[in-house]
């Protein structure tokens, strides 16, 4: 069965096409955030390079974060709309997911780390397990320092990774049972989703679109109350 | 709390000292413009922009909820007054806008403050006895506010030299 997976929770977009013989074709750009003007034109691009018609595709995976809300809108309403638009399901993997699995085989506390901006990040922890990676904790928003905090109380050693890691890897860096993976890794790929979907998608582990949700993990649940405001 | 007030006796007053505030202007900063509607808050606004280098004609945001111009820095003008959920606040994306270096003006901020950050200039208008008088409220709201209230006292001063009245 042949996957579709679009990726765009963070600075980066991509898109890739693969089914049980791997990723077939990918692309990925980071430039400026365009991710409404990149999108369409990677999948068009994917599939040419893939040789694959539009049609031919079984699932659309789709990253559903934590990540940066305008990309993952755009992701999600343009995953949603091809899966609508083919009549086929689709699978739901957060960033998070993504960053462990591409690390899936350290002996180390995996521990993805993507910039929420607002001097935040959006972080969980995992571990290896055969197959694949478990996650260890819901995944949350917090500042660097929080989660320092939270690390330093880990005896074990930790492979940190992601653009979050990066952009405050001195806050880090004060713990010497962490290492950090390269700038390759800093970002979620389409490539990971493709990888990571097609066995769920064998084991029809699929949702409809209308099913698809964004994790955001700042939303509040709060009114705002106009009603302290005479002027409206 | 720091307050800084100025009355304003003309729109184009209002004008200059919106002037004299964007030339304050930071990357990431936020000002949240509070009054009730004919306040001045879109006046303030276009003048803001224009002092900015926005060439262009700014228009109210309030059904577009933001609209974006280039000046010397890039100006993001947002007007929460159609929205009725915090969470639809998110849909404006002030992480983002302030994470690649804009100034946000967010009319009726006020009522948004859980979603914002820490760091705001509040600009809150009232009327005052005749009909173009304003009496202008600045208050500076977090680290990087406090740290330029001289330079804004001693803007508003210069702008009191005019005929408008400041006092703090």
């Amino acid at each position: 069965m042949l996957v579709l997976g679009i990726e765009s929770a963070t600075a980066q977009v991509g898109v890739a096409i693969g089914g049980h013989e791997g990723v077939l074709a990918s692309a990925h750009s980071a430039r400026d955030r365009r991710h409404a003007e990149s999108l369409t034109p990677q999948i068009e691009f994917v599939c040419s390079q893939a040789r694959v018609e539009l049609s031919e595709i079984g699932v659309v995976a789709v990253d559903v974060g934590p990540g940066l809300f305008t990309g993952l809108r755009v992701g999600i309403a343009t995953a949603m709309a091809v899966a609508y638009g083919l009549g086929v399901p689709m699978i739901g993997v957060s960033s998070l997911d993504l960053g462990a699995f591409a690390v899936e085989h350290s002996r180390r506390l995996i521990v993805p780390c993507y910039d929420a901006r607002r001097g935040e990040v959006f972080t969980a922890n995992y571990r290896s397990v055969p197959g694949g990676v478990q996650r260890l904790s819901d995944p949350v928003v917090c500042t660097p320092d929080e989660l320092l905090a939270s690390l330093m109380a880990k005896s074990e050693d930790v492979l940190m990774l992601g653009d979050g890691a990066q952009r405050h890897r001195e806050v880090f860096s004060s713990i010497s049972h962490v290492e950090f993976a390269g700038t390759s890794l800093q970002y979620p790929s389409a490539r990971s989703l493709v990888d990571l979907a097609h066995p769920k998608a064998l084991r029809e582990e699929f949702v409809l679109p209308s099913e698809i949700e964004p994790l955001y993990l700042r939303l509040p649940d709060a009114e705002i109350n106009w009603k302290t405001r005479d002027g409206r | 709390m720091l307050v800084i007030n100025v009355t304003t006796f003309s729109p184009a007053q209002t004008g200059s000292l919106a002037e004299v505030l964007a030339d304050l202007a930071a990357p990431g900063d936020v000002l949240v413009l509070v009054g009730d509607l004919g306040a001045g808050k879109t006046a303030f606004s276009k003048a803001y922009g224009a002092a900015l280098g926005v060439d262009e004609p700014m228009t109210s945001p309030t059904f577009t909820l933001a609209r974006e111009y280039e000046g010397r820095l890039r100006l993001h003008h947002l007007d929460v007054y159609r929205l009725e959920q915090m969470s639809e606040v998110l849909d404006l994306d002030l992480p983002e806008l302030l994470d690649s270096g804009g100034v946000v003006l967010i009319e009726w901020g006020d009522v948004i403050l859980p979603m914002l950050q820490a760091d705001y200039l509040e600009v809150r208008f009232t009327f005052g006895e005749g009909d173009d008088d304003r009496l202008i409220e600045l208050r500076p709201v977090g680290e990087r506010w406090m740290a330029r209230t001289d330079q804004l006292e001693a803007a508003c001063a210069l702008l009191s030299d005019g005929s408008g009245g400041s006092s703090c």
